[in-house]
C-alpha cells in the first residue's frame, strides 16, 4: 500500500459531515470456553497476558480512527465477539475509552454483546453507567439439555439471573435462540419461547443452527452419534416462532429478528440498510464509501478505479493483527452494489423499492422469485415495494444468492 | 552405438500389487539411476492418479546400466506395466518391445487372475519367463506353495525361481543376474533401414507428440527425415534420447535399444501406437506387426458440465488418446445433456481413469453417464444395429431381438470362498463351466457371464463376499440373446435419455424399484417436489418422490460480516454448477452413475 495513504494521512476535510459514518463495532476476541457448534474467531486463554495486549491494541486503534475524525457522530455502537463480557472491569474500561475518543448523539444506542456465565449484575450495572444501553444476551436455549449439547458454558438460571439484571438496570434487552439443535423438539422449543418471553426482552433473535465443517457438533453429527437436525422439523420451528413472538407484539422486522416496535436494533438496521460502519479489532468488518476508505487509508486512490463501495476486514489472526497486518479489502462497482442493496434490503420485512430493483436492474430475478412464492409486491406503480414471504424466509438462500448473483 | 549383445530389455508384469513397482524402485538405486533425493516409494508411478490410489495405471520404460557377475556392463531397459486387469493392454504393448518378462508373483498370495493371464500374454509372445516370487519378507510368505501353483497352474518351471524382496532388497541382484543370463539379446540388423517400433507417446505442450519406441533394425538420430508407415506422414526427428526415467537426450538409437522420440508433430491424430518409424527414403518395405486394435468393453457418454468446453473435451480427448490407445471416442448428443462424446473403455478402472485425466491434466469438468455395453439389436426389418448407448435403443416394436455380450470369466480364490462365488454369480445371470485346484489353498473357477453383469459392481461383491481374497479375470467371448428391454426413468414427469438403460427383463422391475430409491437419496430437494419414475415403454414400473425444500438459511451473520454471507452463498451456488439441470430439476453428478450401486 502506498505510503500517503497510511491512517493518519489522509485528509477528510472534503468529506462532508453527512456522509460521515455513523455506526461503530467493536471485536472482543475471547470467549470463556468453546461451544461445540462454533467455528468462529475466539480465543479461549482469557489470562491477563494475553488479553492485555489486545486491549491495548482496540486502544491504538481507536486512537487512530480518532484522529482521522472518524467515526463521525456515532448513532450506533455495538460491541460484539466472542463473549467480550469475559473482559469484566476492562470491558467497562474500552466503553471510556470509546466514548471518550468519539462523539456519540444523545440518542445513541451501544449495545454489548454478553453471555450469561460472565454476566454478574455488577458487571451491568457498571456498562450501564458508563453508557451502554442495550444487552445482547447469548442464551440459545432454556432447555438444559440442549445447552449442554451446544458447549455452553452457562445455565438456564445463570440465563434467567442474567435478564433479570439486565431488566434491574434498566437496559433493552435482547436474547438469542437457537433452532434446529439436534434433539429439540416442538415441546422443548415451545419452552423456550414461553421463557424468554417472561425475561422481558424486548427484541428476539432466533437463528437456526448451522453444521459448520469442524466443529464438535458436526463430527458428532456426520459420525452418526447426533442425529443432524431435521431441515423440515427446524422450518416448523421456525414458523412456530414467528407466531410465538408475533403474537406476544414481538414484530419481525427482519429474516431473524423481532422487536417490539421501536426496540428495533437500530445497529443491525445500519448493516441491513448498507450505512457505513467501522469495524475495530482482530477480524471486525467495515464497510465505507469510497472517499471514506481512501481518507481513511483503508483503500488507494489507485485502486479505486470504478469501486463504489469498500467492504474490509482486520486480521483475523490474533499476533498478525497485533503486528499491525492489515486483514482484507473487497472493493464492490455500482452494480453490484446495488444488487448487495437489494439482497440486503430484503432480509427486513419492510423490504425493498422498485427504485433499487430497477437501479439493480434485477427486474427478471424478482419476476421469477415471485412466480416461485418467494417474495411478493406490495403497492402500485413508484410506490410498488418487494417483500420476502414466509415461505422465502425459509428458503433465504434461494432469495438472497439469486439476488446476488443477479440471475 | 550399443553392441545387443550387451542390450536386455524385459518387462515386469504381474498381478495387481504383487510389488512390480517397489522391485522396480530397488532396480534403480542398486543401478544408481535415480539420485538419493528424488527416490521414493514405486518412483516410477509418476502421475498423481497412480500415487494417489497406490497402482501403477501407465507402463514406464527405463533405461538402467548394470553391472554383472561378469564385470561386463548391460544395457537393461525395463518396462514397469500395470497389474490391474483393465490395463492388460498396456501389458501386451510392453511385451512386444521385450525379449523376457520378470514375472512377480506375491508369496503370500500366490498365483492370482492376472498372473496367469500375463504368463500366458508372455508365452504367446515367446518371451523368456523368469519367475520371482516377491515379498517373501512377509510373515505369511509360502514360497513352496506359491512355487507349485506357478508349476501347477501355470505350467511354467519354477525351480530356479528367485526368491525376493522389493521391501529389503533380498534377491533384486539374482534378478538381475537371471535377466541377463536367460533374456536373449535383442536380434535386429544394424545395416538394414530403421524400422523402429512406437509402443507408448504421450502429447508434451511444448513439444508435441513423443513417441516412445524399440528400434528392431537400424538406426535414428536427430534431424533425420522419417515417416510413420500406417499414416504415411514424413517428419523431421526434433531428438531422440533414453528415459532414465527423467528424459536424457542421446545421439542415437540402435537395434535392440528402447527409447523416445521428438517428432515435431503437433497433430495427435497423426501418430498412432503400433505404427512403424522407418526412414523417409529407402526406408522398410514391410511396416513390423503392431498391434491389434482393442475392443472396447463398456461405453460411457462424457459431457462437458460447461457445453463451452465441448471443443476443448474434442482436443483433449485425441492428446490422450496419444497417450492411451485403447481410448475410443465418438460425439454423442443427449437431450439432457447436450453435446459430448460416447467413450468406449476396458472397463470401470479405466473410465475412471480416463475421466479424472481428462479432468486434471487438461483442466475440464466432466460428467460420465452410466457405463453400458454394445448391444447387437437385430430390427425386424433384418438390418442389425451395434450400439453403444441405452438412448439409441429403437423402439420396442421395431426389434426382433437384441444379443449381448458375453465374457469368460476366471475367479481364483481360496477352497472357503467357492459357495460365496457360486452365489453371487448365480445372481448375475451366470453358467458355471468347470473348477480346477492350482494348489490345496486354491481353486480356479470359470464362467460365462454377461459383460453387463459384471460391470455393475461384480468386482466389488466379489471382494467383500470373499473377504478380498478372490481374483478374477475376463476374456470376450461372443455375442448371445438375451431377454433385454429398455428401461427409462423420468424426472418430473420427463424421461431422461442419460439415465435411461438396458436390463434383462426378469431385473427390470427390481432394478428400477431399488434406482428410483437411490436416486431419491441422491436428488438434493428442489424448489418444488420431484417425482422419479422407472418406466419401461409407458409403464411405470416404480415411482418415488423427492420433497420440496421447505428450508435453506445461512446461519447468524456476525459483526456485519457481509462478505462472507455472500461468499457462502456463492459457494452453495457453485456447489449446485457442479450439478446439471435437466429440465428444471438439479441433478448431481453421481446420479448418472447410480446404477451401478444398485446390487440386487
Ligand atoms: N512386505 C512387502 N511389501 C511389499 C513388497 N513389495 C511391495 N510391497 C508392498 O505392496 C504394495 C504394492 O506394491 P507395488 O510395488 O505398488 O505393486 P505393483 O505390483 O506395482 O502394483 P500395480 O502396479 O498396481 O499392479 C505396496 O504397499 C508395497 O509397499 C515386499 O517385498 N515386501
Ligand atoms: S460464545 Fe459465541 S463466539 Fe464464543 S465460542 Fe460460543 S458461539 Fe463461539
Ligand atoms: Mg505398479
Amino acid at each position: 500500500m502506498d505510503e500517503t495513504v497510511l491512517p493518519g494521512a489522509g485528509s477528510h476535510d472534503e468529506l462532508s459531515a453527512a456522509a460521515l459514518p455513523a455506526h461503530l463495532y467493536i471485536h472482543v476476541p475471547f470467549c470463556s470456553s468453546k461451544c461445540s457448534y462454533c467455528d468462529f474467531f475466539s480465543i479461549t486463554d482469557v489470562s491477563d497476558e494475553r488479553i492485555e495486549p489486545v486491549r491495548r491494541g482496540l486502544d491504538d486503534q481507536i486512537a487512530r480512527w480518532a484522529e482521522l475524525g472518524l467515526p463521525g457522530m456515532i448513532e450506533t455502537m455495538y460491541i460484539g465477539g466472542g463473549t467480550p463480557t469475559v473482559l469484566t472491569t476492562r470491558l467497562v474500561e474500552l466503553l471510556r475509552i470509546a466514548f471518550d475518543a468519539f462523539d456519540r448523539s444523545d440518542r445513541a444506542e451501544v449495545t454489548v454483546e454478553a453471555n450469561p456465565d460472565s454476566l454478574t449484575s455488577l458487571l451491568v450495572e457498571s456498562l450501564a453507567e458508563a453508557g451502554a444501553t442495550r444487552i445482547s444476551l447469548g442464551v440459545q436455549s432454556f432447555d438444559a439439555r440442549e445447552l449442554a449439547l451446544l458447549g455452553r458454558a452457562h445455565t438456564v438460571d445463570d440465563a434467567l439471573i442474567g435478564c433479570e439484571a439486565v431488566r434491574m438496570a434498566g437496559m433493552d434487552l435482547s436474547v438469542d435462540l437457537m433452532c434446529g439443535i439436534p434433539g429439540q423438539s416442538v415441546d422443548t422449543w415451545l419452552e423456550s419461547l414461553e421463557q424468554v418471553l417472561t425475561t422481558g426482552a424486548r427484541h428476539v433473535s432466533v437463528y437456526p443452527l448451522t453444521l459448520e465443517e469442524g466443529t464438535p457438533l458436526q463430527s458428532a453429527c456426520s459420525e452418526g452419534r447426533l442425529r443432524a437436525p431435521d431441515p423440515d422439523l427446524t422450518a416448523t420451528l421456525m414458523r412456530i416462532a414467528e407466531e410465538c413472538l408475533q403474537s406476544a407484539g414481538l414484530r419481525r422486522y427482519e429474516v431473524a429478528n423481532y422487536a417490539v416496535p421501536g426496540h428495533e436494533s437500530r445497529h443491525n438496521l445500519a448493516y441491513w440498510t448498507s450505512r457505513q460502519y467501522i469495524g475495530i479489532g482482530p477480524s471486525a468488518h467495515g464497510m465505507l464509501d469510497v472517499p471514506t476508505a481512501i481518507a481513511a487509508g483503508v483503500l488507494d486512490p489507485e485502486q479505486a478505479a470504478d469501486a463504489s463501495r469498500v467492504r474490509y476486514s482486520e486480521a483475523d489472526d490474533l499476533d498478525e493483527w497485533l503486528a499491525g497486518a492489515g486483514g482484507e479489502v473487497e472493493l464492490l462497482s455500482a452494480a453490484e452494489a446495488a444488487r448487495e442493496d437489494v439482497m440486503l434490503e430484503l432480509r427486513l420485512t419492510r423490504g425493498t423499492t422498485i427504485a433499487q430493483v430497477e437501479r439493480a436492474n434485477l427486474m427478471p430475478v424478482m419476476e421469477d422469485l415471485e412466480s416461485l412464492g418467494l417474495i411478493e409486491r406490495g403497492g402500485t406503480g413508484e410506490q410498488t415495494r418487494f417483500r420476502t414471504t414466509s415461505r422465502g424466509w425459509l428458503l433465504g438462500n434461494e432469495v438472497f444468492s439469486r439476488v446476488w448473483a443477479g440471475v | 552405438m550399443s553392441d545387443p549383445s550387451h542390450i536386455r530389455n524385459f518387462s515386469i508384469i504381474a498381478h495387481i500389487d504383487h510389488g512390480k513397482s517397489t522391485l522396480a524402485d530397488r532396480i534403480l538405486e542398486l543401478t544408481h539411476t535415480v539420485a538419493d533425493r528424488d527416490m521414493k516409494e514405486q518412483v516410477l508411478d509418476s502421475m498423481d492418479i497412480e500415487r494417489e490410489r497406490g497402482i501403477t495405471i501407465k507402463a514406464q520404460a527405463v533405461r538402467v546400466m548394470y553391472e554383472a557377475d561378469d564385470g561386463q556392463t548391460y544395457q537393461l531397459n525395463l518396462i514397469d506395466t500395470p497389474g490391474h486387469v483393465d490395463f492388460t493392454y498396456e501389458v501386451s504393448r510392453s511385451l512386444q518391445a521385450c525379449e523376457g518378462v520378470l514375472l512377480v508373483v506375491d508369496a503370500a498370495q500366490g498365483v492370482e487372475a492376472q498372473t496367469v493371464a500375463n504368463a500366458m500374454m508372455a508365452t504367446n509372445a515367446d518371451l523368456e519367463i523368469i519367475p520371482v516370487i516377491n515379498k517373501i519378507d512377509l510373515p505369511a510368505a509360502d514360497p513352496e506353495r506359491v512355487r507349485h501353483e506357478i508349476e501347477e497352474g501355470l505350467t511354467i518351471p519354477a525351480d530356479d525361481a528367485v526368491l525376493a524382496s522389493g521391501k529389503t532388497g533380498e534377491g533384486v541382484c539374482e534378478a538381475l543376474e537371471a535377466v541377463v543370463k536367460r533374456v536373449p539379446p535383442p536380434v535386429g540388423d544394424p545395416d538394414a533401414p530403421l524400422s523402429a517400433l512406437i509402443f507408448d507417446s504421450y502429447f508434451d505442450t511444448y513439444r508435441g507428440v513423443v513417441a516412445l519406441i524399440r528400434i528392431v533394425d537400424g538406426e535414428v538420430r536427430k534431424n533425420m527425415k522419417i515417416r510413420l508407415m500406417a499414416t504415411g506422414v514424413v517428419t523431421d526427428v526434433e531428438e531422440v534420447g533414453v528415459r532414465r526415467p527423467a528424459n536424457m537426450p542421446v545421439d542415437a538409437l540402435t537395434v535392440g535399444e528402447v527409447g523416445y522420440l521428438v517428432t515435431g508433430l503437433k497433430d495427435p491424430a497423426l501418430v498412432k501406437v503400433g505404427d512403424t518409424v522407418t526412414p523417409a527414403k529407402h526406408g522398410a518395405t514391410e511396416p513390423l506387426p503392431g498391434y491389434r486394435d482393442v475392443k472396447p468393453m463398456v461405453y460411457t457418454g462424457l459431457f462437458p458440465i460447461d457445453g463451452d468446453q465441448y471443443p476443448d473435451l474434442r482436443d483433449a480427448l485425441d492428446k490422450l488418446k496419444l497417450n492411451d490407445p485403447a481410448l475410443i471416442f465418438e460425439p454423442e448428443n443427449s437431450h439432457a445433456l447436450g453435446f459430448g462424446f460416447r467413450v468406449g473403455f476396458l472397463g470401470l478402472l479405466h473410465m475412471e481413469v480416463v475421466k479424472e485425466r481428462l479432468e486434471r491434466e487438461f483442466d475440464l469438468d466432466l460428467l460420465a453417464t452410466a457405463p453400458s455395453v454394445a448391444y447387437r439389436v437385430t430390427r425386424t426389418d433384418g438390418e442389425v444395429l451395434e450400439i453403444h448407448s441405452p438412448q439409441d435403443m429403437p423402439d420396442p416394436g421395431h426389434i426382433d431381438h437384441v444379443e449381448e455380450p458375453y465374457l469368460t470369466a476366471q475367479v481364483i480364490v481360496p477352497p472357503d470362498y467357492v459357495g460365496a462365488v457360486m452365489e453371487l454369480a448365480e445372481g448375475r445371470r451366470a453358467t458355471f463351466k468347470n473348477m480346477q485346484y492350482l494348489s490345496k489353498t486354491t481353486v480356479d473357477m470359470h464362467y460365462e457371464i454377461p459383460l453387463s453383469e459384471l460391470i455393475m459392481d461384480f468386482f466389488d461383491q466379489l471382494k467383500s463376499r470373499t473377504k478380498g481374497y478372490a481374483s478374477l479375470d475376463y476374456e470376450f467371448l461372443g455375442y448371445r440373446r438375451g431377454d433385454l428391454v429398455k428401461l427409462d426413468i423420468l424426472l418430473a414427469g420427463k424421461p431422461v435419455d442419460a439415465l435411461s438403460f438396458i436390463v434383462h427383463k426378469d431385473k427390470a422391475y427390481a432394478r428400477g424399484k431399488v434406482l428410483t430409491e437411490k436416486l431419491r437419496e441422491i436428488i438434493p430437494r428442489q424448489m418444488f417436489e420431484v417425482p422419479i419414475q422407472a418406466a419401461i415403454g409407458g409403464r411405470i414400473l416404480a415411482r418415488e418422490t423427492v420433497r420440496a425444500k421447505r428450508k435453506d438459511v445461512l446461519a447468524k451473520c456476525y459483526g456485519g460480516d457481509i462478505t462472507r454471507k455472500r461468499k457462502l452463498l456463492e459457494k452453495q451456488k457453485k456447489g449446485k454448477k457442479r450439478m446439471k439441470s435437466v429440465g428444471n430439476v438439479e441433478v448431481p453428478q453421481e446420479a448418472f452413475m447410480a446404477i451401478l450401486k444398485v446390487d440386487d
